[in-house]
């Protein structure tokens, strides 16, 4: 819910409850002044009845009922209360109130009954109820266009600055600009972020720095280990020193993989491939596989291509990698004489491979080294590189396993 | 062929400069910024090897220098930057190509001898043995008048052969010449050996002389 949305639902609330408690009390107020009004006129009228009695006229009114009786009439008491009598040129029951009193005249007991109508009693409480409606109306209305303004330029900044922060990424060279504002909250809120911004930015150059000089302070004595490695090679050798050469030299090999391709990983979470545009991944593929066809023809794989042309929005040097590794990765776990089917259309790309189950758990297939040693060949990064490639693209890479076939799926 | 090394490392300028030299090259070295400006001031050199790093500054801000002055010199940024973004740059201000480090002599000197044909010779340049006949700008391959018909694979190693001739290539380096650095490498070894098999049996069935020798445990050797 948005906070304009929440703020106007509580107000709402709060009127219609604000509203509700005050209109009953009116109404019962208003109830009990009026009905104390009435029981005062309908005594005053009864007195006057009395006197009227005394001096000795008659009395007849339409709602006057005078009945004569003995002394146990004096013991009666005095009673208000209302009544429904039947109004018979409305045709409808009306309320009335009533009040009863046994009064002593020249010796005789009477007992005299007064009535009178509520005298649009109905129409106060309908009153009370339309303004009451009326003020909760202007209350709601006034207040969402009250919230509407004050949105519009009070929260305006903070909603700037909000999209400013959406698009802003530590590794993009343009420092965080944030507009300006006389609320101290969101000044307090704009310093934070700034800072933080900043900080980020420091930091990510910091580690930025600090990748590429740990891939520079590594790779220049890996060069002098790979260049001194293959002089002692131009030597004659023996053929136990030559396997122990050998170790060597692979050892190397693997470690500059790992270093590159853990570069890689980290270059891909900074983001820092932003030559993206527009690549035929029908072209990468083909390519790559033009490269690799020899490979697959000595290991017997039958390979099928069902490519159609596709074009993404992305850099061409990361859509490289993203193939050469699922490729090279079936190239590696298929087994002699399998089918490798790569198939091409514009919701997604799929390579599957015949091949044994996974011999770890599925969920480690992605995570950096988190294979099991035993017959696993690669540096242990190059799936890892794939999700984080398919991630920073937002597609989706998939994996299953069924009727002997491993299938790599991903869609756009 | 008369080459600049600019590289900060003496023992990678060392191993360079030695390669290079036993391959009839004049080397001659730069192990800062500075001295690398004033040897690209007074000097020309068919291709300069240039190492981004360096103490005093960036070899990518050399580029533009050699450039203006001779437009022939080949350049090839050597970095240990595997950084897309200095390659870029590098090859937009007008270097011929880039090598990550750490690297393959053999390959460096491929490359090298690429760019000299390229930018020196032209492209007219033919590598010949014996009787036979390189053309590295239509890749074609001759035995005296008649052409010899190689797979692209074995005419891209026969070519890595010659160019490091005398000097045991290791399996890896191979590999890594024929499909790139992105595969897994003992996996590809069986391909090599099966190439290598083809393209020495090509030759000798035509010359009956057997040029490439394997070198146990280590790689090929090709010796004419």
């Amino acid at each position: 819910m948005r906070l304009l949305s929440k703020i106007s639902y509580y107000h709402f609330w709060l009127s219609a409850v604000v509203l509700g408690i005050t209109g009953c009390m009116l109404f019962l107020f208003l109830r009990k002044e009026i009905s104390k009004e009435i029981e005062e006129q309908l005594e005053l009228q009864t007195d006057m009845v009395a006197e009227e009695i005394h001096m000795g006229r008659t009395v007849a009114f339409p709602l006057v009922q005078i009945t004569k009786g003995d002394e146990s009439l004096m013991k009666l008491p005095k009673i208000f209360k209302d009544t429904l009598i039947y109004d018979r040129l409305q045709k409808v029951t009306e309320g009335y109130y009533y009040f009863v009193e046994s009064k002593k005249i020249n010796g005789q007991p009477y007992r005299i009954k007064v009535m009178t109508t509520y005298i649009g009693w109905d129409n106060y409480s309908k009153t009370i109820i339309y303004i009451f409606l009326s003020i909760a109306v202007l209350l709601v209305v006034l207040g969402t266009l009250v919230n509407y303004f004050i949105s519009r330029r009070v929260w305006k900044p903070f909603l700037i600055n909000l999209k400013r922060m959406k698009g802003y990424s530590v590794s993009s060279k343009e420092e965080l600009q944030l507009t300006l504002t006389d609320v101290t909250e969101f000044k307090e809120m704009n310093n934070v972020l700034t800072d933080l911004a900043a900080r980020g930015k420091r930091e990510y150059t910091a580690l930025k720095e600090f990748t590429e000089n740990a891939s520079h302070e590594i790779q220049t004595p890996l060069s002098i280990l790979k260049t001194r490695l293959e002089s002692i090679s131009q030597q004659p050798l023996t053929e136990q020193i030559a396997h122990l050469l050998n170790d060597a030299k692979q050892a190397t090999i693997r470690l500059s993989k790992v270093n590159k391709g853990l570069l890689l990983l980290a270059k891909l979470e900074n983001n820092a491939y932003t030559d993206v545009q527009w690549v035929s991944l029908e072209d990468v593929l083909k390519r790559n596989f033009d490269l690799m066809e020899d490979l697959f023809q000595h290991k017997g794989l039958r390979a099928e291509l069902q490519i159609q042309s596709k074009k993404v929005f992305a850099s061409a040097f990361l859509m490289e990698i993203l193939i050469s590794n699922l490729l090279s990765n079936a190239l590696s776990y298929a087994p002699k004489d399998a089918q490798i089917v790569v198939n091409l259309n514009e919701e997604a790309l799929e390579i599957t491979n015949e091949g044994k189950p996974l011999s770890f758990p599925e969920s480690k297939l992605f995570s950096r080294f988190g294979k099991d040693s035993q017959g696993y060949k690669g540096n242990g990064l190059g799936l890892s590189i794939v999700k984080q490639i398919c991630t920073l693209n937002k597609w989706n890479v998939k994996y299953n396993y069924e009727k002997h076939t491993h299938r790599f799926s991903i869609h756009f | 062929m008369k080459m600049l090394f600019v590289e900060d490392e003496p023992i990678l300028l060392e191993e360079m400069e030695s390669y290079f030299s036993s391959h009839d090259c004049i080397c001659e070295q730069a192990i800062t910024f500075g001295q690398a400006e004033q040897k690209l001031k007074n000097y020309m050199y068919d291709v300069v090897v240039l190492d981004i790093t360096l103490p005093d500054g960036s070899g990518i801000d050399l580029i533009e220098g050699i450039r203006k002055n001779h437009m022939e010199t080949g350049i090839l940024i050597l970095s240990a930057k595997d950084s897309l973004q200095d390659k870029l740059t590098g090859l937009n201000l007008g270097a011929d190509d880039y090598l990550t480090k750490p690297f393959y002599l053999e390959e460096l000197n491929a490359r090298v001898n690429a760019i000299y044909r390229r930018k020196t010779l032209k492209g007219a340049e033919q590598i010949t043995f014996d009787d036979f006949t390189v053309h590295p700008s239509s890749k074609s391959f001759f035995f005296k008048d008649s052409e010899i018909s190689l797979t692209r694979k074995e005419y891209d190693m026969l070519i890595y052969f010659v160019i490091n001739k005398n000097r045991v290539v290791s399996k890896a380096s191979i590999v890594e010449h024929l499909w790139g650095d992105h595969f897994d490498q003992s996996d590809n070894f069986d391909t090599v050996y099966v190439h290598m098999k083809n393209l020495r049996k090509k030759l000798c069935n035509i010359s009956g002389k057997d040029y490439i020798k394997t070198v146990y445990g280590m790689g090929y050797k090709f010796t004419h």
